[in-house]
């Protein structure tokens, strides 16, 4: 997930892209779908639908953090209350209890992985030299999940 | 003296916050809003053809990417001083009015009913749409899904992607629809329209047929003179894609009216050196400071602004739902500002009207969809109603068409200075010495804030999520004392 033009914003879709071209390298493509979104809240609850597992790639902002950090997230990890935490839609634990509730297929486990950013407010198709370290570890992390799946 | 932050967490770093400063009496002393921008937009689509300008800039917002689009598409109009065959503007207002039906339906339902239908001062743990799933049943959950769904479909079967459109280009679009496709968005409309009128009367049901809701949305915590901008038609008639620029004043009257490429005759940008984010204002009235009244060139721009700023509704059910809505709130314009919701779902209506009226009309399936360019490309401005407010984007370039200059005023920038003097009126209303500031009185704050549907400069949607907020209230020391998330 991300804005691929917006710097580091983009840095969940870069590594989606090099964990796809890793998978093909090694005759490994059917592992797993690589599908690249900018969307979030409702639209991600329609695309999350129907997956047993999913990897989710992003950038996160969290205080206190050194840009380029990876840390892995668990969807409850995110907060502790289901709350409007956005102005626009609804975020990412909502949107899994919403589908839920709708009696949508949701995926039983979802994975999260967060890319600290340096700069995801500038416009550009480049990321910060952190970010591009955290995109290479992040790599690693999900090659990993992927065969231990 | 103290201060109140309400800060959204992924913006830590100083941007993107509400501050409320309190006297050391307990009451408001002043209130500042501060938004991130993207920066380097200019730089980035500097050198680029006008014609990718529509796609590319489509892509710098999640949340309104279509009307980016269409204002950009029509600066790369103007670029080349070509006009569109009717058909290719008829599918561009089809398509900006599925882009309507589904962010108004997202908004009245996850973030405006919210706060009326299970009330300001409920548990936050349930003042949200999962709250709102509960108390009004998963069958009509269901419909809210469905029909923004509906509304999604028919923006990928026309503008070939649903977030970000890659479709407009100078003179027309890049495709037009079947008549087979035409058919079926004309039975997508018809349901938009039954939910629409459906969404309408629960409005009526649940928010005006409850007293405590109805007095707070005639209460004067939530009101503005300011002036109203909007887009109409010949007839004065609100419409989101093309027309005439009208502004009235606080009495409804019209004072002026502008057409897109006039736009820096009547609107002009002040900067303030605390925020990012520049404070637009009618430029003949002049800035007076954050002040409503004749002589303050603040206006605003809402669905209520455009509602307020035109003589009615071009279609039959929405301009009923404008008269109901005028008459119940004692005629025009209306300054309470929490009506805007009420607005909104009109809009809703005529957005859903609209779009069956034109998927009615046989020429959206005309292959006529292109006037091909052949002046030299020089300057243009493109101005479209996007759902948070009027949206200009103007563009000079080479003879090449390549971009030299960009200028770009998005909906919420409009409402900079309406956003900030609406929160701190509503806390100096609601902050009083000796009263507990509760996370029921911050939430009501925040209302006078998320009316607006705010838009922040269409920014990161990194994780954990867009635009979460956190309240603070600090002594004179600086000292937390209270803190509220979510």
């Amino acid at each position: 997930m991300g804005n691929s033009i917006l710097s580091d914003d983009g840095v969940g879709i870069y590594a989606a892209r090099e964990v796809r071209r890793r998978l093909a390298e090694a005759g490994r493509s059917a592992d797993a779908d690589i599908v690249e979104s900018e969307v979030a809240g409702f639209a991600l609850m329609e695309l999350m639908a129907g997956w047993e597992k999913i990897i989710l790639l992003d950038s996160i902002q969290f205080e206190g953090l050194q840009p380029g950090t990876v840390i892995r997230i668990e969807p409850e990890d995110l907060h502790t209350s289901l709350r409007l935490r956005s102005v626009h839609d609804i975020d990412l634990p909502t949107a899994l209890e919403l589908g839920r509730r709708m009696g949508l297929d949701m995926p039983a486990r979802l994975t999260i992985f967060g890319i600290q950013a340096q700069d995801a407010l500038t416009l550009g198709e480049s990321l910060t030299e952190a970010a591009e370290r955290g995109l290479k570890e992040t790599v690693e992390l999900v090659l990993q999940e992927i065969r231990d799946s | 003296m103290k201060r109140i932050s309400i800060d959204p967490i992924t913006r830590l770093e100083g941007h993107g916050k509400i501050d409320i400063f309190l006297a050391d009496d307990g009451s408001v002393a002043n209130c500042y809003f501060q938004v991130p921008e993207l920066r380097g937009f200019e730089k980035f689509i500097e050198g680029m053809p006008i014609e990718e300008v529509p796609r590319v800039v489509s892509r710098i917002c999640g949340v309104c990417p279509c009307s980016h689009h269409l204002a950009a598409g029509k600066a790369a109009d103007a670029v080349y001083k070509v006009d569109p065959p009717p058909a290719a503007k008829k599918l561009r207002e089809l398509y900006n009015s599925a882009a309507y039906v589904h962010s108004h339906i997202a908004h009245f339902y996850a973030l405006a009913a919210p706060d009326f239908v299970l009330g300001p001062d409920a548990d936050p743990a349930k003042r949200n749409i999962l709250g709102i799933v509960e108390k009004v049943g998963v069958p009509v959950a269901g419909e809210v899904l469905k029909h923004r769904a509906i509304a999604q479909d028919i923006q990928i079967m026309v503008g070939g992607r649903s977030t970000h459109p890659v479709w407009t280009l100078p003179g027309g679009v890049s495709k037009g629809i079947t008549e087979e496709q035409r058919q079926d968005i004309v039975e997508k409309a018809k349901s938009c329209v039954e939910f629409a009128k459906f969404s309408l009367k629960l409005f009526e049901d649940v928010v005006l047929g409850n007293k405590a809701y109805l007095d707070i949305i005639l209460s004067d915590t939530f009101e503005m003179n300011s002036y109203w901008i909007g887009t109409v038609d010949e007839k004065n008639h609100v419409n989101f894609y093309h027309g005439d620029h009208r502004v009235v004043d606080q009495n409804g009257k019209e004072v002026f009216r502008y057409k897109d490429h006039e736009y820096l005759d009547y609107i002009s940008e002040r900067v303030e050196k605390y925020s990012y984010l520049k404070f637009p204002f009618l430029k003949k009235i002049g800035w007076k400071g954050f002040v409503d009244g004749p002589e303050s060139g603040v206006y605003m721009a809402t669905p209520l602004s455009r509602l307020n700023a035109a003589d009615g509704m071009a279609t039959p059910l929405a301009q009923a739902e404008y008269e109901k809505m005028y008459s119940t709130l004692g005629g025009k314009p209306v300054k309470k500002l929490l009506a805007t919701h009420w607005a909104r779902l009109v809009e809703l209506v005529y957005s859903a009207e609209r779009l069956l009226e034109l998927a009615q009309d046989p020429e959206v399936a005309s292959p006529n969809i292109r006037t091909l360019p052949t002046a030299t490309p020089e300057e243009g401005v493109g101005i479209v109603e996007a759902m948070r407010g009027i949206l200009t984007h103007h563009y000079q370039t080479d003879k090449n068409g390549l971009v030299t200059k960009a200028n770009l005023i998005v909906g919420t920038t409009n409402n900079n200075a309406p956003i900030s003097m609406s929160i701190k009126r509503a806390a100096q209303k609601l902050i009083q010495p000796g009263k507990e500031i509760g996370q029921g009185l911050l939430n009501m704050v925040e209302m006078a804030f998320r009316l607006y549907d705010p838009c922040f400069s269409c920014a990161t949607h990194s994780l954990p999520g867009e635009m979460p907020l956190i309240v603070e209230v600090k002594d004179p020391e600086g000292n937390v004392i209270h803190r509220e998330g979510r």
